[in-house]
């Protein structure tokens, strides 16, 4: 008689079984937002030395501070979360799953995992080309790898917590996080573009306005830190609620 | 093997199965589970195979409460109903990774794999993404996936919609096969017909409770308010009626061309002494139909008597 899968073993057959999905369509979706921005920014940078106007390091800054960062990282982790364990529910596909004798609590943990490696490896391709603009490429990876990590996080908590999980997710991350400027002392602490800046340093933009708030000061490690166990908080938050919530053929909850 | 003591489950404020009491022995065997859409059968299903928790009662399987039980998931196999499958994959990926979440690994899986697919003659076919694959490719796909682990229990929840008449026998043949292996098998279906074909045992669900549960013949037997109608053809049927009037037991009778139908309160203890009417010539008889002893009937009348 087969044995329990143990975590790992559940982990390794998720990420394994639906590798596929990862150069589908939504997958080449995550794998190009970052790689437009980079393009884009290469293109520009030519075309002004081609004209001769230096960038003086100026351009992969604003990329970074005004596209990857704030924007691009947001839509590949609100286009990668719903093909997680959102996706298992949308299609009745996961008592399939549940079904299994293995560990539930990893369920929602090994469907995201592939969609973050997958999002973290283009990221890092993001990174080098910036890279070849003038970008200090090593802290502004770890900086939009650990985003990407705790935004992917986030959303599939959401996912699994609201039916409309995505729009909750918009709406956290493009009308909360830009915030960030306005909010006074330690509520900046509540907003991913604050550990992002502690990581790679402030946007060379914004700040200005009569509105505006004095930057509270975080540690590099502290806010990598942050965004780490804020993933993890996450990951974990979304594996107990699916072990805490018997979900039917109907993808309903049932009252137990 | 299966226990269920005054189990039931709600949704919320709808009842999906009021407290149902029953036993499944051991062994293998093929037991219907019958009633119609809105029956409560996904409910008991989903119960028995662990996926939700009863709300009220006990249920046991393999003498454990089977919610999120590994022991008892390993054991079982659970073909869900309609027609649901992950988009972007193909078909033997998904049932390797169906495989490794049951605890199979390596040439144990593979062989896992090889054994399925032939069982449900998919072996050709599994490679396709099953956006691909028709609805009859899809539901042996899934049967494969409630076979791959050897599972002592399989349960198929209305495993024969969508299916063209061909893939039903086929279906219909794969069960009958499994379940002579040894298998215990509990089918679900809203069609009586197919339950029929396929098996005698039955457990017959309506709004939520268990009607009956036994064999056709054995709950027809308890179904003592509605008289067994026998069609007698016969050269002379006026004959036939003339007879059965004189014979006690005989609840009703009506003429039709060529035959009457005679309603018997106990056919066991009225078809000997038909029998011997006929040995004796007391009438020309050409047949003899029984009208209501099959499971259509048997249905029926329970759900008038529960109306």
């Amino acid at each position: 008689m087969p044995l329990r899968p143990s975590p790992m073993t559940a982990l390794a057959a998720l990420l394994q079984g639906y590798l596929p999905r990862l150069v589908q369509l939504r997958g080449w979706v995550v794998a190009a937002l970052p790689m437009v921005v980079v393009l884009g920014g290469l293109v520009v940078s030519i075309l002004l030395r081609l004209n001769g106007t230096p960038s003086g390091g100026a351009t992969p800054m604003a990329l970074f501070h005004l596209g990857l960062a704030p924007v691009m990282v947001p839509i590949m982790a609100l286009v990668a979360a719903p093909a997680g364990i959102r996706e298992d529910m949308e299609q009745r596909t996961l008592p399939f799953l549940l079904l299994r004798p293995g560990p539930v609590w990893v369920l929602p943990f090994a469907r995201g995992a592939g969609w973050f490696l997958w999002g973290g490896l283009w990221l890092g391709v993001a990174c080098l080309g910036l890279g070849v603009l003038g970008l200090e490429v090593s802290t502004h990876f770890l900086a939009l790898l650990l985003a990407y990590w705790a935004e992917l996080a986030f959303l599939s908590l959401l996912g699994l917590l609201f039916r409309r999980g995505t729009l909750w997710g918009v709406l956290a991350l493009f009308l909360w996080d830009p915030l960030v400027r306005f909010l006074p002392g330690r509520l900046q602490w509540f907003t991913f573009i604050h550990h992002v800046e502690a990581l790679a340093g402030r946007s060379p933009q914004g700040g200005e306005g009569i509105l505006a708030q004095a930057p509270v000061e975080t540690g590099f490690w502290a806010s990598a830190l942050v965004l780490l166990v804020f993933g993890l908080l996450c990951w974990a938050a979304a594996g107990w609620k699916l072990h805490v919530t018997p979900i039917g053929l109907s993808g309903g909850e049932a009252e137990g | 093997m299966i226990t269920l003591d005054r189990a039931s489950l709600r949704y919320g404020d709808i009842l999906g199965l009021s407290p149902t009491s029953f036993s499944l022995p051991m062994g293998g065997g093929i037991t219907g589970l019958l009633g119609p859409n809105g029956a409560g059968k996904s409910s008991l299903l989903q119960l028995l195979c662990g996926l939700l928790p009863p709300s009220g009662g006990e249920v046991r399987v393999f003498g454990e409460a089977p919610y999120r039980n590994p022991a008892v998931l390993v054991r079982i196999g659970m073909v869900p109903e309609g027609d649901r499958f992950p988009a972007g994959l193909r078909g033997d990926r998904w049932l390797r990774m169906m495989g490794r979440l049951s605890g199979l690994a390596g040439t144990e899986l593979e062989s896992a794999l090889a054994r399925a697919l032939a069982m449900v003659g998919m072996v050709d076919r599994a490679h396709l993404p099953f956006s691909s694959m028709s609805k009859g490719m899809r539901q042996r796909v899934r049967l494969a996936q409630g076979l791959l682990h050897q599972p002592e229990l399989l349960v198929l929840d209305e495993p024969f919609n969508g299916l063209d008449p061909e893939a039903r026998l086929e279906l219909m043949e794969t069960l009958r096969g499994l379940a002579g292996q040894g298998k215990h098998i509990l089918v679900s279906s809203h069609i009586l017909g197919e339950v029929a074909q396929l098996t005698d045992r039955i457990l017959l669900l309506l709004r939520g409770r268990l009607l009956a549960e036994g064999s056709v013949s054995e709950i027809r037997a308890l179904l003592d308010r509605h008289p067994v109608e026998l069609r007698v053809h016969s050269g002379d049927p006026r004959a036939v009626a003339r007879w059965a009037v004189e014979e006690s037991g005989l609840a009703g009778l009506r003429m039709e061309e060529g035959a009457v139908v005679l309603s018997v309160r106990s056919p066991r203890t009225f078809l000997p002494r038909f029998q011997e009417a006929v040995s004796q010539g007391a009438f020309p008889f050409t047949a003899l139909s029984p009208l209501d002893l099959d499971l259509d009937a048997v249905f029926h009348y329970l759900v008038q008597d529960h109306a």
